[in-house]
């Protein structure tokens, strides 16, 4: 198993938010669903060490991660494209990518293999290597995120609302490199854009309140009544 | 090309400033070493700000180094030179130390605590009478070179050298990279994997060495010093305001701004004595106003648009 996360509970101050949540990620592609508030981006921050867990365990690769720091979870295998804040845009697509590998030992041994990993993916990144990325679209922002993580050659990639504040045919474009990219890595995407995340994934789990209420692959979770009235709006 | 055509430029000034003395007096030359300590100073200051950390303590680790290089010879006998050795990796010992307790602090947090830190140090050397001199200060037995003008010149630009190749290694290196990150976004730059504490640490102890060295070689070739001197708030408001002025982010920039700055300040202190620091407050509030970038981001803003012009004019 990839990442197996144990009755992990966590929250700010008084407020409890994670409750016992149980989650595994294999070598596959993962979808976390929820509305607002469900505690999905919560999660994904306990799991890198961005927020501390109160109690429960996160193993990764057969490992405890759960009292490494950020930039240790990142070395051991976990690279993040966070929701928000994801870019340095005062940098470079170059700086951008050279960075996501830099300090990372595993991803700087194979540099340039990742390199041309990511042009493959992402065409785009190569004609823009010298621009700065605080001056592109938010598609291509996007795309220099995802590939910024993929330079640390991570086994597990995290994505925290990929489509978020992307235009329709960006976002279906996102995804379709997702689809491709779970070959490669191991993927855990949360996300709100639900239809369109199915197609990428292979399994999911469903946050309410903090807690996962409901676990299935992509065709069950496609035809659940519950997901169906509640996430995809028919 | 350009690479090439830059380092070329970098070494014939590099020479230029090795050759000046033979065609300079001792006052001008006695300029020259002001300017190049602040350039120094500016320099090791932006060093420092590229992770996003604005220090108030240049004048605090500039005083440090010269007491500890003027202390070492006095009370423990040194001479001038490892005296110089010790006071860098004294100053270097103190930030070390500190940075452990003031770099969890962050924005006008971590910049009030480097100024307190300037008057701690200060009122310590203003205190320990018998150590210190106290308010009187030291007085050291010789000068470095026995003042000679020519030597003491040298000695500050190599205090320069070590400063500016540090600042270009700084961004050169790795370091670039993680310190941008950190000013950027810090959770961004954790997910990276990069570990900001330790980054922010050297970045902390490099620069407070480099202020160290400075005031060592300013105290040897001085001959004395005194808490209201070694410590004297010029030492960190004028590299701040040349740096500004220069461009930040950049090793050219407050080097730049230290030449300009260095020059017109010699020139009003003969027309208005003690009015040039109000022209100081004036340059920092009015290149803040109109030219956050300084000179350095101004000249290469037009030369990136001039560029694109001539790019999209031969595109269409």
């Amino acid at each position: 198993m990839m990442l197996e996360v144990k009755k992990l509970e966590a929250g700010y101050g008084k407020l409890q938010v994670l409750r016992a949540v149980d989650l595994n990620v294999g070598r596959e592609s993962v979808g976390l669903f929820g509305p607002n508030g469900a505690g999905k981006t919560t999660l994904i921050n306990t799991i890198m060490g961005i927020v501390e867990a109160r109690s429960g365990d996160i193993v990764l690769e057969g490992k405890s991660i759960n009292k490494l720091k950020t930039h240790e979870i990142a070395r051991a295998g976990i690279a993040l494209v966070p929701q928000e804040r994801e870019l340095f845009p005062g940098m470079s697509v170059a700086d951008n990518l050279e960075l996501g590998a830099a300090f990372v030992p595993r991803g700087k041994a194979v540099i340039k293999k990742q390199l041309e990993m990511v042009f493959g993916l992402f065409p785009i990144l190569k004609e823009r290597y010298a621009q700065l990325v605080g001056t592109m679209s938010g598609g291509q922002q996007r795309m220099v995120a995802i590939g910024r993580a993929l330079m640390a050659k991570p086994s597990l990639l995290i994505l925290d609302e990929p489509s978020l504040g992307l235009q329709p045919s960006i976002v279906a474009e996102v995804f379709e490199r997702l689809a491709i990219l779970k070959k490669e890595v191991a993927i855990l995407v949360t996300e709100q854009n639900v239809r369109e995340s199915l197609k990428a994934i292979d399994r999911g789990y469903v946050m309410e309140n903090g807690a996962v209420v409901l676990e299935d692959s992509a065709t069950g979770l496609a035809t659940n009544p519950h997901v169906i009235s509640a996430y995809l709006g028919i | 090309m350009k690479l090439k055509a830059s380092w070329l430029a970098a070494a014939l000034l590099a020479v230029a400033a090795i050759i000046l003395p033979a065609f300079l007096g001792a006052y001008p030359l006695n300029v020259a070493r002001s300017i190049m300590t602040y350039m120094a100073l500016a320099v090791s200051w932006d060093m420092l700000l590229r992770s996003g950390q604005i220090s108030f303590g240049i004048a605090g680790l500039f005083g440090l180094g010269s007491y500890a290089s003027a202390l070492a010879v006095l009370r423990a006998g040194m001479s001038p030179a490892a005296s110089i050795v010790f006071a860098v990796l004294f100053a270097g010992l103190v930030a070390f130390g500190l940075g452990f307790a003031i770099l969890r602090l962050r924005a006008m947090y971590f910049s009030i605590t480097t100024l307190a830190l300037m008057e701690i140090f200060r009122i310590i050397m203003h205190n320990l009478h018998d150590f210190s001199g106290g308010p009187e200060g030291v007085v050291l037995p010789a000068i470095l070179f026995n003042g000679e003008a020519k030597a003491l010149y040298w000695i500050c630009l190599a205090g320069l050298f070590v400063t500016i190749a540090a600042s270009v290694y700084f961004e050169k290196s790795k370091l670039h990279l993680a310190l941008t990150a950190i000013r950027n976004d810090e959770i961004s730059a954790r997910t990276s994997g990069v570990n900001i504490f330790k980054y922010l640490l050297i970045a902390f102890v490099a620069t407070s060495m480099l202020q160290g060295l400075m005031g060592a070689i300013q105290v040897q070739s001085y001959g004395f010093t005194m808490p209201d001197t070694a410590f004297d708030a010029n030492f960190t408001l004028l590299p701040l305001a040349m740096a500004l002025l220069g461009g930040i982010h950049s090793t050219i920039g407050p080097m730049a701004g230290a030449v300009l700055l260095g020059v017109a300040a010699e020139w009003l202190k003969l027309k208005i004595p003690y009015g040039h620091l109000v022209v100081y407050g004036l340059i920092i509030i009015l290149v803040i106003l109109f030219m956050p970038k300084g000179l350095y981001g101004l000249a290469k803003d037009k030369f990136k648009k001039s560029h694109d012009n001539r790019v999209k004019g031969k595109l269409s």
